[in-house]
């Protein structure tokens, strides 16, 4: 009966070696150890045996069936590792395939850079004035310290509708308009952003553009607040590293008024072919707030000062992204569009 | 106005080039567009004399000479006809490349080796230099022109011009020594100017024969005349030619180069007048109703009434300040000269320049302001020059003073120069700038300056004025960068800003592109979709661009056209902008400016190799609106057009009003079937809505719920009903049935098809029901769902599909 043991056990642990799926182990299992298998045919027989045979020969059963346990369950762990190894050698995919995605939709530029401007106005306490499109003579130019027949009045060539109403030719007019309705309220802190018209349509001008206009008027407001703002605004419109330098210029509505150039945003102020070997760019025009428009908004100068600016979105947005040509800003051309 | 850096270093002992004196002006607020070097491509160019001249032996056409240059003798083989033997011509010598980038080279020429060119007026880029002849081919210089001289020493190119950037209110730089002024306020020099550049008056006897009336005293202050006799019409010295050349202004003769040269010189605008062809007083008038004048260029001007004119007594003889007369031109036969000096209104002259169209150096100097105090000082240099060139002999004077301005004080307080700039001067640094402008005042208790205006500084009008010009001349960069110092305010978007940013992100959200368009369009595409009632613009830039929009789809369609023509036919296409809808016609008042959200698609998605195409059609868009209108806590509904306009603009099957709360605002549909054809699209599908109503409507406060805690049941239904019935109606009733239960209804499949009978379609719908308060039991739903069953099919004639 010993001898059948160990044959059983040495067969089956053979057979074992052989087996190739969790089926075939089971199988084996139940031919070995199954209610008619041939370790249980061995048990059944122990009847049979003296009774001091039978403790023994039932150790040696147990013992060989422990074995067989274990050999079962390492089997059985490095077949279910096979299996998973096949698996995952199965289900294996070609990674390089395109990833599956809904197209997002895209801002206009000009919007985008809009927004940019709003947003870091906002985080500096202005709030966003607006102002019709179409606008009366007085609020665009006299208001403005510009009257019928001034000379300053070529520097914009307008779009008439009639003789006193005209396309705004910049977003100024918003100025006199916010003034009148927050008067006496002080601070006045405000931008506006808007489309504005000019009679002109070549490589560098477009008939319809986009200015935002900014106003403060306050007790004690000085250039050099204008000049902190204006700072502040172009390292975060364009990098921290930005300087601003500005020049003396003339605007019917500011006094003293200033040209503002920003330390070149492609080569930092080296010179290069976006400057122009100068390190500098233009990007936008202010002053102090002409006595006059501040009159005409219905603030007495004598206790305020105010400063103002405006820029051209069109000019940020080109240099901010690089765009070399006015015109595809208005192409919508949806290949440009979605740079964006 | 171009400066001649020689011209400026006359007045003015400077020592920089024009390059820095170019970056002084700018950072000093003259802005300088670029400095032009006069003698590039002059380089090996020199005035040679033909002192040999023959035909070429072997070419008809072609002639032989050698050109004596001083240091040697070029043989150079020609096509030129008009040379004569002795002649005074520009030899460019091999190395030279000339103004139009032409390359001189040593050349054979039939057999003969060429070794140089001798230059045209046009190949150097000259215009008014020389004989007659040189207008046949090579340039022929006067006899006296000196052998061997480079050619840009002897027109003086060897100069550099600065072009000036002027703004408005500085016209005073647009005379020769107020740039010198300014220069020397900027570097901190004192320029060294004649008696007449002070506005120093000389004393002639005055003229009783020649009369001068102003009848316009306010539109012309001051008339004055200067007469001469015994004038010789020549032409004006090289140096003076060679000035008015850089200055850009072309030489004539030497009384009309006079009259340019004191232009320059003090920005007062001249006139020389024939004076035997003046008859009569002087009248400085406006035209009178029919009158005409042919003006110097030939042309016959018809006079409006509000143009100012000098007339004599036969009528007008020069448009004032604009042009003169033909008629009373300086000719060769001149032996008298008027020269007129006087001052006219900017606003004036502006007007009547528009009006005709014609401008001139004089009309757009006296547009931007003439300083009237200078009229006879001016003229006081023009005698000067006359009796240097022997051109003429001044004899007597005249003038009539209507007005003048008074002179200007400012008062200029310390304190305010550091208020309003931020900075903190002291006395002397004011005092500097004061001082380098060359004005004079007065210092008086308390920081308080009056500074005496010059009569040249029109623009200096109140302190704040002053106040600019000591930032400028200190430097702007010595104000100091600071942040305001009043009350912290906060900035935030109003409810209605806020808004409209929140539907673009939606829209964005969606897919879609924002797109940018003109507000003006073309008139008969605003009138097939917009109101009909359109303001049109008085100068448009072209008929394309002729009226303001009222509605955005034109725009629209045409960008879909643009792309779709570059094969970007795969289109979600969105724009936020205004339309502008008058009151009346014409305008009287300001129209309403109203703000529409309009959008375009076309095609489909991208092919995918994962995913099916979705076409871009009605219910993509219906789609997007219905998730826009619900992340903004509305609702839309959807019915069949009743505007007959847009009946014939949109597929009548596939369109629908948009109505939220009762109120239509807005539209969606397919364009019509070829209309879409016009503009090379294919079947886009459009909408317009309008914003004020969306805003009125919105509600974008969040009121989170919990969710149930109970397990839902899901049951599906699909029933067979006719085509005619909208889904939407069987769906509602289906939720109306189901009751509180029933928390969700959605179709998820429409079919029609072979196992369907003709003219009907198969809805399936997907219901949720669920309880707050306790486990649905399949009994419970299994009733409910046969009363909806039993309903609609009695209601819509449905009929239930296992």
């Amino acid at each position: 009966m010993r001898e059948e043991i160990q044959r059983i056990k040495q067969e089956t642990l053979k057979q074992l070696e052989m087996l190739k799926s969790p089926a075939e182990l089971q199988e084996l299992k139940v031919k070995v150890m199954g209610k008619k298998g041939s370790l249980t045919a061995l048990l059944k027989q122990m009847g049979s045996l003296s009774p001091e045979e039978r403790p023994k020969m039932g150790q040696i059963i147990n013992e060989v069936r422990n074995q067989l346990e274990k050999a079962w369950e390492l089997k059985e762990k490095e077949l279910e590792k096979e299996a998973l190894a096949k698996r995952l050698e199965e289900e294996r995919i070609d990674i390089s395939l395109p990833g599956f995605y809904r197209p997002r939709g895209h801002r206009h530029p000009l919007t985008k850079v809009i927004e940019e401007i709003e947003d870091i106005f906002l985080g500096m306490g202005f709030t966003i004035a607006e102002g019709p499109e179409i606008e009366t003579d007085y609020y665009n130019f006299e208001a403005l310290n510009l009257p019928k027949d001034h000379p300053a009045r070529d520097m914009q060539d307008t779009f008439f509708i009639t003789e006193d109403i005209l396309l705004r030719t910049q977003t100024s007019p918003v100025q006199v308009r916010t003034m009148e309705k927050l008067k006496p309220q002080l601070p006045v802190k405000i931008i506006a952003p808007g489309k504005v018209f000019r009679h002109d349509d070549d490589a560098t001008h477009s008939p319809m553009f986009h200015q935002v206009e900014g106003l403060m008027v306050d007790k004690g407001v000085r250039m050099s607040d204008l000049k902190g703002i204006l700072l502040y605004f172009s390292r975060q419109m364009f990098g921290e590293n930005r300087e601003i330098r500005l020049r003396p210029s003339f605007f019917p509505f500011t006094e003293p008024s200033a040209e503002v150039d920003v330390s070149c945003i492609l080569c930092g102020g080296e010179g290069c072919r976006l400057c122009k070997g100068t390190g500098w760019i233009e990007i936008l025009g202010s002053g102090m707030v002409h006595p006059r428009v501040l009159e005409a908004g219905g603030y007495n100068p004598k206790e305020v000062t105010g400063f103002a600016f405006g820029m051209g979105v069109e000019r940020i947005a080109m240099l901010k992204y690089g765009i070399e040509d006015m015109r595809l800003l208005f192409d919508n051309d949806i290949r440009f569009l979605e740079q964006f | 106005m171009r400066v001649s850096m020689k011209w400026l270093k006359e007045y003015l002992d400077i020592n920089i080039s024009a390059e820095e004196l170019a970056e002084v002006l700018t950072r000093g607020g003259i802005e300088v567009e670029g400095v032009e070097y006069l003698n590039k491509g002059f380089e090996n160019v020199f005035i040679g004399e033909l002192i040999e001249l023959q035909s070429h032996p072997d070419a008809e056409k072609l002639q032989v000479c050698v050109a004596d240059i001083g240091r040697e003798q070029l043989t150079i083989v020609t096509g030129a006809q008009n040379i004569r033997l002795g002649d005074k011509v520009p030899v460019a010598v091999p190395g030279a490349v000339l103004p139009g980038g032409k390359e001189i080279k040593p050349v054979k020429l039939r057999g003969i080796e060429s070794n140089g060119m001798l230059c045209s007026a046009k190949e150097l880029q000259l215009e008014g230099v020389g004989l007659d002849r040189s207008k046949d081919g090579i340039l022929i210089l006067p006899p006296e022109a000196p052998v061997g001289t480079p050619l840009e020493k002897y027109l003086g190119l060897n100069d550099q011009v600065l072009e000036l950037e002027l703004y408005p209110n500085r016209p005073d730089c647009l005379a020769m020594v107020n740039v010198a002024r300014e220069v020397g306020s900027l570097l901190g020099k004192k320029p060294v100017l004649p008696e007449w550049a002070q506005g120093e008056v000389p004393i002639w006897p005055e003229e009783i024969k020649q009369k001068v009336e102003i009848e316009n005293p306010e539109l012309s202050w001051r008339y004055s005349a200067l007469l001469v006799e015994d004038v010789v019409i020549k032409p004006s010295p090289l140096w003076m030619q060679n000035r008015l050349r850089a200055a850009g202004i072309r030489p004539i003769n030497n009384i009309v180069d006079i009259t340019n040269y004191c232009m320059l010189e003090m920005g007062q605008p001249l006139h020389a007048f024939d004076r035997d062809k003046l008859k009569g007083a002087i009248r400085v008038r406006l035209a009178q109703e029919g009158e005409k004048i042919i003006t110097l260029d030939g042309m016959e001007r018809n006079l409006d009434p509000d143009m100012l004119v000098i007339a004599d007594d036969n009528g007008p003889v020069a448009i004032a300040g604009v042009m003169g007369g033909l008629e009373t031109e300086v000719t060769h036969q001149t032996t008298r000269v008027l020269f007129e000096s006087a001052h006219f209104l900017g606003a004036s002259i502006r007007r009547t320049s528009r009006k005709l169209g014609l401008r001139s150096e004089s009309s757009s100097r006296f547009e931007k302001g003439v300083n009237p105090y200078w009229t006879v000082s001016t003229l006081g240099r023009v005698a000067e020059l006359l009796l240097e060139l022997e051109a003429g002999v001044p004899m007597t004077f005249t003038e009539k003073v209507a007005y003048l301005p008074p002179e200007v004080a400012i008062e200029l307080k310390m304190a305010n120069v550091n208020n309003v700039l931020g900075v903190d001067y002291s006395e002397k640094d004011v005092e500097q700038v004061l001082e380098a402008l060359n004005f004079a005042y007065r210092k008086q208790p308390g920081g308080i300056y009056l500074v005496n205006i010059p009569t040249y500084r029109q623009d200096l009008r109140i302190e704040e004025d002053l106040i600019e010009e000591v930032a400028r001349i200190q430097g702007y960069d010595r104000i100091p960068t600071t942040l305001p110092s009043g009350s912290q305010t906060q900035g935030r978007r109003t409810p209605e800003q806020a808004f409209r940013l929140h539907l673009r992100k939606l829209f964005i959200q969606a897919g879609m592109d924002e797109v940018l368009t003109y507000s003006f369009v073309k008139k008969e595409q605003d009138d097939l979709w917009g109101t009909g009632q359109s303001i049109p613009l008085l100068n448009p830039l072209r008929e394309e661009l002729a009226i303001m929009r009222t509605s955005l789809i034109p725009g629209l369609l045409e960008i879909a056209s643009r792309n779709t023509a570059r094969r970007n036919t795969d289109l979600l296409l969105f724009e936020i902008g205004n339309v502008y809808w008058p009151k009346e016609l014409p305008l009287k008042e300001l129209p309403r400016e109203v703000t529409k959200i309009a959008g375009l698609v076309q095609g489909q998605s991208k092919r995918h190799w994962l995913a099916p195409q979705v076409k871009y059609d009605f219910f993509y868009l219906k789609g997007i609106l219905d998730e826009v209108a619900r992340a903004s806590g509305m609702e839309f509904t959807y019915r069949r057009l009743t505007s007959e306009k847009y009946q014939k603009l949109l597929h009548p099957g596939r369109s629908a009003e948009i109505v939220l709360q009762g109120e239509v605002i807005g539209f969606i549909g397919e364009i019509y079937p070829q209309l879409d054809e016009e503009w090379g699209l294919e079947r886009p599908v459009l909408f317009e809505l309008d914003f004020a109503a969306l805003f009125r409507n919105c509600n974008l406060t969040i009121r989170a719920k919990s969710y149930p805690r109970f397990p839902a049941i899901q049951r599906d239904l699909a029933v067979v009903v006719p085509d005619g019935v909208a889904a939407e109606n069987i769906k509602k009733r289906v939720k109306e049935l189901g009751g509180e239960l029933l928390k969700e209804v959605e179709i998820f499949d429409v079919y029609k098809g072979e196992s369907i009978p003709k003219g009907h379609k198969s809805l399936a719908l997907s219901m949720r029901y669920q309880s707050e308060e306790r486990t649905l039991t399949d009994e419970e739903v299994n009733s409910i769902y046969t009363a909806i069953l039993q309903a609609i099919q009695q209601e819509f004639g449905a009929e239930w599909r296992k």
